[in-house]
């Protein structure tokens, strides 16, 4: 254990790294999820169909595939991504799938009255969109946001495989120092636990500040 | 103020609306009876623009829709309509995550692009005008139906209809709250708005209207002034009607 601490610096700037990969999918995550819910809802046809494959396909895939695809596939067509933009943008892209349908789900949950209610007063549909039903339709989301929020910390080590300095990988290359496994695993193990449970700790308290006002 | 020509609606095979021909003049206060089913909510929804007609046309405060004008044409009217008719719904559709005041105000502000301060003013003072100027900053989870009703009726008001559209106004509420909607409502007709309102509230029907449209299957079966609907109907279908009416 005490090979832990000694180390501790180098182990909490991987989980520095767990960090930042996850607030910054998360937040790319978020806009392509919403623009690919809005556009499956409200799209043309061939807007939807795209929006509804770009969603099958991460959905029905590993994402350790996708980011070995981005990362090595796309070198075959001329695309180099650092590691670390390869990164970003796998973890991005992946998200915004999944948080495209919990969006898409909690517009649908907006009660039809609402849209009514504001064309009545002369409202286009994309003024209704904006002030009345994302407003609510948020809400309805935060949960199961939350929970791809706290999926994605977790799922960040997987980009150790490329070779992204995160908590993980710079466990491994500690193990590869030492020749030791368990302790840096255990560390690592804990220190994903800390912070994703204080992440649904913030998490929590946020969703009941929104939940008070209305 | 509106006009309706041969108005139709179907959803896929069913006739809901069969050629309505109705006509509200400026400040007449016609109310739409009718059994379940027959069409009233779905003419209310035409004027509105919330369902496209089928077949005919209809006017509203100049306004005209044509069925066989083209999609985006009617879009057009609609939208133009909508903001010179307010339409208040049985189930008040107040937006939950704004306050009354935020009910109220928020079509002067997305809508009318006007100022927030000039937007608030104008909100109080109909807040204050449907009696619930004590309750701005609540929101709707908090006020009971008959002033979300309120609510939803100001917010209505707001953008300065040329005619009010009322959909079952007190339907959802609770007997003891169908009086101070319907206070409003009679205020609003003393002061000289059109109004059209689909409505069971029998009494309101007899003292307030200026005229009567009993709708039955989609079709318009009589339509007369309130004494002489109550009091003389000419058919049969009016006779049945008032006295299952009269049961209850
Ligand atoms: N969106 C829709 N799709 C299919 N059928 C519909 C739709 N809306 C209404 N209808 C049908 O149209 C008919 C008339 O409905 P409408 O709501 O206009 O009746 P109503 O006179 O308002 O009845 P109520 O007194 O119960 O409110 C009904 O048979 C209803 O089932
Ligand atoms: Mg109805």
């Amino acid at each position: 254990m005490q090979l832990v601490f000694d180390n501790l610096p180098f182990l909490l700037k991987g989980a520095g790294f767990t960090l930042l990969l996850t607030l910054v999918s998360m937040f790319f995550g978020l806009i392509i999820g919403l623009v690919v819910a809005i556009a499956r809802l409200k799209g043309n046809l061939p807007i939807r169909w795209i929006a509804r494959f770009y969603v099958s396909i991460i959905r029905g895939t590993p994402l350790l595939v996708q980011i070995v695809i981005i990362y090595y596939g796309l070198v075959d067509y001329g695309i180099t991504l650092g590691s670390l933009t390869a990164a970003y943008i796998a973890l991005s892209v992946n998200a915004g799938a999944y948080l495209s349908e919990t969006f898409r789900g909690a517009i649908l949950s907006v009660p039809k009255g609402q849209l009514e209610a504001a064309y009545s007063t002369g409202m286009t549909p994309w003024q209704a969109m904006r002030r009345i039903v994302l407003p609510q339709a948020m809400r309805i989301a935060i949960p199961p946001m939350g929970n791809t929020f706290i999926g994605m910390l977790k799922e960040t080590s997987l980009v150790s495989v490329i070779t992204v300095s995160e908590l993980l990988r710079q466990a491994q290359l500690l193990i590869a120092q030492y020749y030791q496994y368990m302790p840096f695993y255990l560390g690592i193990g804990v220190m994903y636990w800390i912070m994703s449970t204080g992440l649904a700790f913030i998490l929590e308290r946020f969703e009941r500040r929104l939940a008070k006002a209305y | 103020m509106i006009t309706t020509t041969g108005l139709s609606k179907h959803f896929q095979d069913h006739e809901v609306l069969k050629s309505i021909n109705i006509e509200v003049a400026a400040q007449d206060i016609v109310v739409v009876l009718g059994p379940s089913g027959s069409g009233k909510s779905t003419l209310l929804r035409c004027l509105n623009g919330l369902e496209d007609i089928s077949g005919g046309s209809f006017e509203v405060n100049g306004i005209v829709v044509d069925a066989t004008a083209s999609r985006r044409l009617r879009q057009q009217a609609t939208r133009n309509i909508r903001k010179q008719s307010g339409m208040v719904f049985q189930q008040f559709n107040l937006y939950p995550h704004k306050t009354a005041l935020g009910n109220v105000i928020e079509g002067l502000i997305t809508v009318k692009k006007l100022p927030k301060d000039q937007a608030v003013t104008i909100g109080r003072k109909l807040l204050d005008r449907v009696g619930l100027a004590d309750r701005e900053e609540y929101y709707p989870s908090r006020l009971s139906g008959g002033q979300q009703q309120r609510v939803a009726i100001a917010r209505s008001l707001a953008m300065e209809p040329a005619v009010m559209l009322f959909d079952e106004p007190t339907s959802a509420l609770d007997p003891e709250l169908v009086g101070e909607v319907l206070s409003v409502m009679r205020e609003l007709a003393q002061e000289g708005m059109t109004m059209l309102v689909v409505s069971h509230e029998m009494k309101f029907a007899r003292e307030v209207a200026t005229k009567i449209i009993l709708m039955a299957d989609g079709n318009i079966i009589e339509e007369a002034a309130p004494q002489r609907f109550f009091e003389d109907p000419k058919e049969e279908r009016t006779r049945r009607f008032l006295r299952q009416i009269n049961e209850i």
